[in-house]
This record gives C-alpha cells, structure tokens and sequence, in this order.
C-alpha cells in the first residue's frame, strides 16, 4: 500500500482497563476513498478503538496517524476527525442547523462560507425545511442525518461511525446503509464504520475488519471475509453457516476427507491440517442445496446426505430449509423459494460441492 | 335537554370534592390559602392602613407608600439589600458550579452522600450558626482574636460590614444553589460534551455552548432561592452587619418589632413582594423552554 494513500494508520494500539486488556496490539491501515467496517461482537473493543482514534480515550499504547500526522497526543478537538454516534447526541437546545454548523462555529469560519457549507449539506442530506425545528422534533431517522449532517460539514480527515443504525427500524436501516454508502462515495472522505450486524458490515463496506477480544481476526475485502474466513470465528460470524465437528481422515492436497457422524465427507484442506486432527467445517446456507429423494442428481464431486424436511422458514426472496439429517444433525439450506416445490415431512438429500466451505483445526 | 345538562354540571361540581383529585389536592390548596394568601391579602390591606401608638386604623390612605418612596433611608436600605442579595447569589454561583460539578462527575458511590450532605449546616439552628459566624468574624472572634494574639491589625471588613453580612448570606444559602445545579448537572449527558470536543470545541468552549445553557434552569433556581430570602433577610444582616448600616429587611422587623408602625411595615413587605416578584419574572423571561434540552416541555 503506498504511503499517500494512507489515511489513518493504527500503530500497535492497545488498552487496558485495569487488568483487563480491550484492545490488544492493533494494527490497521485505511486507505483514502475507504468505506472501512470494524465488526465483531459487543465486547470485542470495537468501539474503545473508535474512541481511541476520536481521541476521546487514550490508549495505553501505540499511536495514531491521520494523513501522515501523529495524532496521538492531540486531544479530540484538534484532530479534525468527524463522529456519529448510536444514540445521535445531538444538542437538544440548539435548532438542525445550529447544531450542523457547530463544527463550523468552532474553527471560527466566517458565516457566508458557514451558510453556503449548511446548504450544502442539508441538501446531501435531505433536510431541507427543517432548518428551524429542534432535535425532539424529529424522527429518528432525520435526527441520524443530522447527526451525519454534523460529522461531514467541516469535511473531516475522517469520520467515525459508532453503529449509527443501530435505534433505526429496519426498513429505514436499509436504506440508510445504502445512503451512507453513497455519502463516502461522493465525498471521498474514508468512513470507520463500527457494527456488530454482519449484514450491515457487508452491505456497506468496501473492507471489513474482524474483531474479537480486542484483536483483528481477519481484514479483506468484504467478499474475502465472505468467502474466504481465516478462522473459525470469522466463519461463524459472518454470515449463516451450518457447523460440523468431525475428524480429518485422508489428505489429498487441498482435500481432505472427513468422517462426521458416521459419514465421509470430502471437505477442503489446508497446511496445517494432519491426518487425527480433529476438524471444525463450516458451510454457508446457501452453498447447500436441497432435492428430493426421487431425483436423479449428479454426485460426482459432491456431497450427499440424507433427511428428512423439517420445516420451511420463508424469507421473501429466499427461504430456508431445515433439514433433520438420518443422522440425527440439523443443516440448514437457503436457495430461491419458487424454485423448490418441497413440503415438510418429505424425504429429501442435501448437497453441496465438495470444494466448498472451509475447515479449521478445533 | 339543556336543563339536564346544568343540573348535572352543579351536581358534578360540588362532586368535585370528593373525588380522589379533590381529596388529594384539596387540603394543600386550603393550607396554601389560609396560611400564605390570607395573611398575604392582610398584609396588603394593611398597608393601606394607619397606625398610631401601636393600634391600627383602618382609614383608607397611600401614606405609607409616600414616605417609602420620599424618604432616602428606605430607598437606602432597599438598595443596599439588592446589592446584597446580588453579591451574595454570584458568589454561591462560583461557589456552587464546581462543587455541584465535582459531585455529579466525580461523586461515584458517595454522590449522594454528598448531596445529603450539604444538609449538615442545617443540623443546628440559624441562630446558632450566626452567632458560631459572628464568633469566627466578629472584633473578638477567631480571626481577629488571633491576629491581635500576633500583634497584627484586625481585619476591619470582617467586623459588622456588609461583606460580613455576604458572607453569612453565602453560608447560609449556598447550600440550595448546590443542590440546584446538582439536580440539573446528574440529568445531564456528559456525553454530550464528548460530541462538543469531537465537533471542535475545547474544555471551555463546550462548557459554554453545551454544559451552562443546558443546565440554566437549574442555575436559575438556585439563584432565585438564594436572592430572594437575602433580599428579605433581617437576622444576618443584624448580627453580622452590625446596626449602623441597616437593611431592608432589619428595617421591616422594626416596624413590626420596635416601632410597632405595622402599616408602614405591611408597605413594606408589599414593595419586597412585588421587587421579588419581579426578580422571578424577569429570571423567568431568560428561559426559552424550547432550548433546555427537556423534551415535552414545548408551550405549545
């Protein structure tokens, strides 16, 4: 990665409360024109390196480096480094606009650059008209604007996202995460998106980094992280897997084979696997298909088992399948409703090609 | 049809007091009335009076009002008290803010303690604690005793002075602007400052945009409740202020006391009402509910 395109470098951060180390050892660079998403469960120091590089908590170690300049022993206010939080916290005595032009007012920009600033970004954000209205006037979706509002009108170095839609409804949400995209698309400033929703990581960001006791799992592309996790937290948190424990048999190169519960399953390898190990195999929903008993389908290079058809769970555009395996294990397969016309009770084969999921050494 | 329709409206009228509302508001209301606007309504109509070798005649005249108004000493008093009340409210303001402030950031477990704290003045009684301050400030108290045991001058502005009665005021008072700025600051999100800092404003920037505009209502009582009884205050300024510059208030208990001129007395009170008075309203004009920050409280 070239050094100019960096902007913001983490540099072995760490912190500790008390005994207890929430960030441990980070190291991160983001790129300019970088939607970044820091995801993991809450608890996994997500949020206290957010405000590490908002500057609002010191770290115990390591520095801070926006746009080639140590930031680490500045405090928030001298980092030109926008923020926008869960619970929006906006001032509730000030009006939408005094409360987008605060920044402003705060680097003493002069008012007719001030006003043609605030035009500006009440109309990126759709909030024409409510200028005059204050915070409790609003709904929570035009008050997340705002508090976006507020974050971009001084063109930060950076803007800090600390799951911003999370108290939005869902379908809001939805159209949040595209809207927000777009606004880090326009303005070519990096976003620093935090977020314990998968989806939400995936939809918006262009990499994703997995957190998880205070430390990065895995960063890469979002479809990387998708398709390819580097360990079996990653393949568990990042979208819906069907998870089998079992013990690696024969290797043969990037393939192995594993007995589960009295089945041999060909499933991909890795260098670090031998012969006894004992394997965790995960398979995503939708790499798993379902058809019926009757049907004649290929087998070479593929997986087969049989069971029975538990329960249909209907999403709209897709639909899971729960399937009861012979041998006793739940698996569930997602495809295209209408594609399948499958009852509960039937008796049905799942199966997948052999090359897909991953494994890991438990 | 319409007949009905009063008979049921006199009928649930009277009803009114027996309904739980009534029974619950009922006796504060009766209180309220027989022991503040009875003798309030007294007071006023006295004040219309004339006395005369301690008797009152109830003969219709402005007199009263005339010599408070021509006379220089009252017009003395009454500013006098004003300054008072007003040096003795910005001081418990800067006293208050950062003990209040402390308390509520930094209290942690003992915060309320400490809140209940500050009720420990009122353990004994407010003669007690004047003549304890009298004992510490007066010619042979504490302070002095001890310079002149040093063979140093006394402090003259301690002895009977206005700013000894502030300081007695200031003890006295400073109390209820704490617990006021405490009860505004523990419902207030600090958090909020965190945006302030993040949005490039420093400690002191955020304090003045963010912290004092969000917790004016609070400040505002505090110093309603610490004006209004030094406005009127008889005791401290007598004990500590001594009796060659008296104020408002002393004067007041004279007519009531001394003098037995209870009609200029009652003229008086009316005029300290109506400056109290005043002093809230023009306190009440400063706040703009839509800016407190308190949700549903839009006059709409």
């Amino acid at each position: 990665m070239k050094r100019e395109a960096v902007s913001l470098s983490l540099q072995s951060i760490t912190k500790h409360f008390g005994s207890v180390k929430a960030v441990d050892g980070i190291n991160l660079d983001i790129e300019q024109n970088e939607f970044f998403a820091l995801l993991g469960p809450s608890g996994s120091g997500k949020t206290t390196l957010l405000r590490i590089i908002a500057g609002l908590e010191r770290p115990s170690n390591g520095r801070v480096v926006v746009r080639g300049q140590d930031v680490s022993d500045l405090p928030p206010y001298r980092r030109h480094i926008g923020m926008v939080f869960q619970n929006f916290l906006l001032f509730p005595h000030k009006t939408v606009s005094e409360n987008i032009v605060f920044p402003l007012r705060m680097q003493r920009i002069a008012r007719p650059e001030r006003e043609k600033r605030l035009t500006w970004a009440m109309a990126l954000l759709r909030l024409d008209g409510l200028g005059r209205r204050y915070p409790n006037e609003l709904s929570g979706g035009q008050q997340q604007r705002v508090a976006l509002a507020r974050g971009l009108i001084s063109r930060p170095a950076l803007l800090l996202l600390d799951e911003p839609l999370a108290n939005l409804d869902r379908e809001l949400r939805a159209e949040m995460e595209v809207e927000i995209r777009r606004y880090q698309k326009e303005l070519n400033i990096p976003f620093v998106y935090v977020t314990h929703n998968q989806e939400e990581a995936l939809t918006m960001s262009d990499r994703i980094a997995v957190m998880r006791n205070g430390q990065v799992e895995q960063v890469g592309p979002r479809v990387e992280v998708y398709t390819r996790p580097a360990t079996a937290f990653v393949a568990s948190f990042v979208g819906q897997s069907n998870r089998m424990e079992g013990v690696a048999a024969a290797i043969n190169g990037s393939n192995m084979t594993m007995e589960w519960r009295g089945s041999s399953l060909l499933v991909p390898s890795h260098g670090d696997i031998s012969p006894g190990n004992r394997i965790r195999f995960s398979i995503k929903y939708e790499d798993v298909e379902v058809s019926c008993r009757g049907t004649a389908s290929a087998t070479a290079g593929r997986n087969r088992l049989p069971g029975k058809l538990r329960d249909i769970i209907f999403k709209g555009q897709t639909a899971n399948y729960l399937i009861t395996l012979d041998n006793g294990a739940e698996i569930v397969a997602s495809g295209a409703p209408r594609e399948m016309n499958l009852r509960p009770g039937e008796e049905v084969f799942v199966h997948w090609a052999a090359k897909t999921g991953v494994s890991f050494k438990a | 049809m319409i007949s009905d329709g009063t008979i049921a409206g006199k009928r649930s009228r009277w009803r009114f007091f027996i309904t739980p509302f009534g029974l619950l508001t009922g006796p504060g209301v009766l209180f309220i009335v027989v022991m503040l606007l009875l003798p309030l309504l007294a007071v006023v109509v006295f004040s219309f009076w004339r006395t005369e070798s301690y008797e009152l005649y109830a003969d219709w005249n402005f007199d009263n009002y005339r010599v408070l108004f021509s006379e220089s000493a009252y017009r003395t008093f009454l500013l006098r008290s004003v300054a008072g009340a007003a040096a003795a409210s910005v001081i418990c303001l800067l006293y208050a803010w950062p003990v209040a402030y402390f308390i509520a950031r930094h209290g942690g477990r003992f915060r309320l303690l400490l809140v209940l704290l500050l009720a420990a003045p009122f353990f004994t009684g407010v003669i007690l604690r004047i003549a304890a301050l009298q004992g510490i400030l007066g010619p042979g108290g504490l302070i002095n005793m001890t310079l002149g045991v040093m063979g140093l001058p006394p402090v003259r502005a301690l002895m009977y002075t206005q700013f000894a009665a502030t300081i007695g005021h200031v003890y006295l008072f400073v109390p209820f602007m704490v617990t006021a700025i405490y009860l505004s600051l523990v419902n207030f999100d600090f958090a909020l400052l965190e945006t302030a800092k993040i949005n490039g404003a420093g400690p002191w920037r955020a304090f003045v945009e963010v912290t004092w505009p969000l917790n004016w209502i609070g400040t505002a009582i505090g110093i309603a409740l610490v004006f209004i009884p030094c406005l009127a205050s008889a005791v401290t300024p007598r004990f500590l202020g001594g009796p060659n510059s008296p104020s408002f208030g002393m004067s007041l208990a004279q007519q009531f006391g001394e003098t037995g001129t209870w009609a200029l007395g009652s003229a008086m009170s009316v005029v300290l009402f109506f400056l109290s008075f005043l002093v809230i309203s023009i306190m009440y004009c400063t706040i703009d509910l839509r800016r407190t920050g308190f949700t549903g409280m839009h006059s709409k």
